[in-house]
C-alpha cells in the first residue's frame, strides 16, 4: 500500500498517473503500476477511489470516467484532473533548457522530433528566450561513434597541465559536457583505469578494434544516468591521467575560486582549514595558484612550493 | 471506511475549486466536499492545511472577497491551472524525454514539468546512450527562474550587479562556454547589455507584466557579449595581447577572427580586447602562463608585472 507516501505526493502521483492515462486512452494495470512505482492492488485502490471523487453539481468535464477492470485501466482526455497543467517557471525553464542542450549536442536529432517538440513548447513558454550552446570539438563524432559501437580508439592527447602530448589507447565509456567543454570517461590502457579525457584536447584518433568486454562492463563513479530522477551531477571527480594531491592555504574570500573545480575539498590538518585539490600537472597548479593571488600557500607537498614563484618569473622574463 | 481518506477530500476539493462558476464559502465548500470535521474551528484548521496543500502543489487557489457572511471565497481559475494542449506527437515526447534523462540541472523539475504535461512514470531506456550534458541551474541560481519568467510576461527586472543597481528590460537568456548570460536593454544606460546570472546579487524584483520596453526586433544574439574583462564598469580600453603559436588556435576559436590584429612571424597572433574589467583580463592572460603577455596600454602592462612581482617577493627562497 501507500501508506509511507503523505497526502501531498499520492496527490502528485495520482494526478500524474491520470494526465498519462488520458494521453494513452487505455493501459494494461501491469504496466502502469511499474511505469509509477506502485503494485498493481495499490493502483488499482488509488483509481478506485479517485474514480468515486467529484462533486455537485457533477458537471461532464468533472466526472473522471476511470474505468478499472480485471486487467486495463482508461480515461479521458478533458476530464479536469487528467489535462495537462501550467509549468512553474522553474519547470519551465528546466525543460526548455533541457530540450535546448539537447539539441545543441551534434548529431542528436536525426529525425527532427525534439525541434518539432521544441517548437510546439516555445508557443507556451515564449519564442526564443533560451539558448543553449555547447562547443563542437573536431573529435566529438569519432568518440561518440567509438562508444556507440564499443570499439577502442588510439588518441594523441594533449594535456595541458603537463604541456605534453602522448599516444594513448582509450575505450570510451560516457561523454558529457560541463561547464562548457566536453569530456569522455574512457578505459586508459596505460593507466590500467577509467580516466577523464577533454575532447577539444584530442588531436588525432583513429579505430583501435574492439573493446573488451570486461572493459566495458567495469563500473563508472557515479552514473548520473541510471538515475532518472534528473538528479545526479557528472561532476563527480575522476582522476586524469596522471594525478596528485596537493593541500592549500587561502582567504574565505577566494573560496568561491576552489568551490568551482569538482575535486576540490575541505580537509582539517592541525586545526588548520585547508582545501586540498586533484592536481594532474604543474601548468595546471601553477594556473590555479597564479589566479589564487599571491596569498596563497601551498602546505603539502613542500616541492610544489615554489611552482607559483617560479611560473611569474618564467612568465616576467617576457615582459622585461 | 473507517478512517476518511484524506486524498480523496483534497481531490473532491480541488474539483470543486476548479468547477466553481464563482468564488466558494467555506461553508458551500463543505456542503460539497465530504470529510471536513463539524465544527467551526476544526473545519478551518483542516481547510487551511488542504489549501496550504493545494498552493504547495502549485496549484492557484484564490481567495477573493465576497459578499457573504464569510466574507473570503475561493476558487481555482481554470486558465491560470490547465496549459493549453501543446499537441505534442508520441515522437516528440520521447524526444523530450531523451532530454530530461540526458541533461543534468541539478534538481528533477524537467521530469516534473514532464509530469504535468502527462508524460509522467518511467520512460523505457531505447537505442545507444546519448551524451549527456551537465547544466548548472537550480543550484546556486535562484535568479534565473525569476528572470526567465520576466521574459516570458514581459516584465521589467531590478537586481544588483557588482554592487550597482540596475533595471534591465530582459530579453533572452543564453547558456555559453559553462555560464548562463541574460541579455537585454539597461535603463539607465538605453544600452544593450550581458549580464552573468551568478553574478547577479540576490533575486531580482520583477515588475508588472508587460512594464519592459524593449523594442520590436531586439537583436538578442547581435547584443549577446559573453568576453568576461566586458563585465566590469571601469572605462572601455583598448588592450593588445600577443600569444604564442601553441595557444593560437585555442584564442581565435574563442574571440573570433575578428580580434587578430597581427600574425607574427612565428605563427602567433596578436589580440584587441575592449576591456572594462583589468583584473579579469589578468586572471585570462595569467591563465596562458608564459604563452602570452600584454603588449599595450603600459598601466595594464604594469598591473601584471605587479601581479606577478608579488608572487616571487612571496615565494621565499628559491
Amino acid at each position: 500500500m501507500s501508506a509511507s507516501l503523505d497526502t501531498a505526493a499520492r496527490l502528485r502521483r495520482l494526478l500524474a498517473i491520470l494526465t498519462w492515462l488520458a494521453q494513452e486512452g487505455e493501459a494494461p494495470i501491469d504496466e502502469v503500476a511499474a511505469r509509477f512505482d506502485l503494485t498493481p492492488s495499490a493502483l488499482v485502490a488509488e483509481l478506485e477511489m479517485a474514480a468515486c471523487c467529484g462533486v455537485p453539481p457533477y458537471s461532464p468535464d468533472q466526472l473522471l470516467e476511470i474505468l478499472v477492470t480485471d486487467d486495463a485501466a482508461s480515461t479521458r482526455v478533458g476530464t479536469m484532473l487528467a489535462r495537462p497543467r501550467r509549468l512553474s517557471p522553474r519547470e519551465g525553464l528546466g525543460l526548455a533548457a533541457s530540450a535546448r542542450a539537447l539539441l545543441a549536442v551534434p548529431g542528436s536529432d536525426v529525425d527532427g522530433s525534439l525541434s518539432r517538440a521544441l517548437a510546439k513548447l516555445d508557443r507556451a513558454l515564449g519564442q526564443g528566450a533560451i539558448e543553449v550552446e555547447l562547443d563542437a570539438p573536431d573529435r566529438l563524432d569519432a568518440v561518440r561513434a567509438a562508444m556507440e559501437s564499443g570499439e577502442r580508439l588510439a588518441i594523441s592527447y594533449y594535456t595541458a597541465s603537463t604541456d605534453q602530448t602522448g599516444e594513448r589507447i582509450v575505450t570510451p565509456r560516457r561523454l558529457f559536457a560541463s561547464e562548457g567543454h566536453w569530456y569522455v570517461d574512457a578505459w586508459c590502457e596505460v593507466a590500467g583505469g577509467i580516466r577523464r579525457f577533454r575532447v577539444d584536447r584530442i588531436g588525432s584518433a583513429s579505430g583501435a578494434g574492439p573493446a573488451s568486454p570486461e572493459v566495458l562492463a567495469e563500473p563508472l563513479a557515479d552514473d548520473g544516468a541510471a538515475d532518472s530522477s534528473g538528479r545526479g551531477s557528472l561532476g563527480a571527480f575522476v582522476p586524469g591521467p596522471d594525478s596528485r594531491r596537493v593541500r592549500i592555504a587561502i582567504g574565505p574570500s577566494m573560496a568561491w575560486l576552489l568551490e568551482t573545480i569538482p575535486s576540490a575539498r575541505v580537509v582539517e590538518e592541525d586545526g588548520r582549514v585547508l582545501w586540498e585539490v586533484f592536481v594532474g600537472g604543474d601548468a595546471w597548479l601553477e594556473r590555479l595558484l597564479l589566479r589564487l593571488g599571491p596569498d596563497v600557500e601551498v602546505v603539502a607537498p613542500l616541492e610544489d612550493r615554489a611552482l607559483a614563484p617560479d611560473a611569474a618569473r618564467r612568465i616576467l622574463a617576457r615582459y622585461r | 471506511m473507517a478512517q476518511p481518506d484524506r486524498l480523496e477530500r483534497v481531490t473532491d476539493l480541488l474539483l470543486a475549486l476548479l468547477d466553481a462558476s464563482r468564488p466558494l464559502s467555506l461553508r458551500e465548500i463543505a456542503e460539497q466536499v465530504p470529510g471536513y470535521p463539524g465544527g467551526h474551528d476544526a473545519r478551518r484548521q483542516a481547510f487551511e492545511r488542504d489549501k496550504r496543500l493545494l498552493r504547495d502543489e502549485g496549484v492557484p487557489v484564490l481567495t477573493v472577497a465576497i459578499d457573504a457572511e464569510e466574507q473570503v471565497g475561493y476558487r481555482v481559475d481554470p486558465d491560470a491551472y490547465y496549459l493549453p494542449d501543446l499537441g505534442l506527437e508520441p515522437d516528440e515526447q520521447a524526444a523530450l524525454n531523451l532530454a530530461v534523462a540526458g541533461v543534468h540541472l541539478g534538481e528533477p523539475i524537467g521530469r516534473e514539468a514532464l509530469t504535468k504535461l502527462g508524460m509522467g512514470g518511467r520512460w523505457p531506456r531505447r537505442g545507444a546512450p546519448l551524451p549527456l550534458v551537465d547544466l548548472p541551474m537550480v543550484d546556486g541560481l535562484p535568479a534565473l527562474p525569476v528572470l526567465f519568467d520576466a521574459i516570458r510576461s514581459g516584465a521589467t527586472v531590478g537586481f544588483s550587479y557588482r554592487g550597482e543597481p540596475r533595471s534591465v528590460d530582459a530579453a533572452g537568456i543564453r547558456f555559453r562556454g559553462g555560464h548562463w548570460y541574460v541579455v537585454g536593454l539597461d535603463r539607465h544606460r538605453a544600452e544593450a547589455r550581458t549580464f552573468r546570472v551568478d553574478r547577479i546579487d540576490g533575486l531580482p524584483e520583477v515588475g508588472a507584466a508587460g512594464s519592459s520596453e524593449l523594442p520590436d526586433g531586439f537583436d538578442i544574439d547581435a547584443a549577446f557579449d559573453r568576453d568576461p574583462w566586458h563585465f566590469g564598469s571601469g572605462d572601455a580600453v583598448e588592450v593588445d595581447v600577443a600569444v604564442d603559436r601553441s595557444e593560437a588556435s585555442r584564442v581565435v576559436t574563442e574571440l573570433g577572427p575578428d580580434a587578430v590584429v597581427e600574425h607574427t612571424d612565428g605563427g602567433g597572433v596578436v589580440v584587441r580586447l575592449v576591456v572594462t574589467d583589468v583584473e579579469a583580463l589578468i586572471s585570462w592572460v595569467l591563465d596562458f602562463l608564459d604563452h602570452a603577455e600584454v603588449l599595450r596600454p603600459d598601466a595594464v602592462r604594469a598591473a601584471v608585472v605587479a601581479r606577478l612581482e608579488a608572487f616571487v617577493s612571496s615565494g621565499g627562497p628559491v
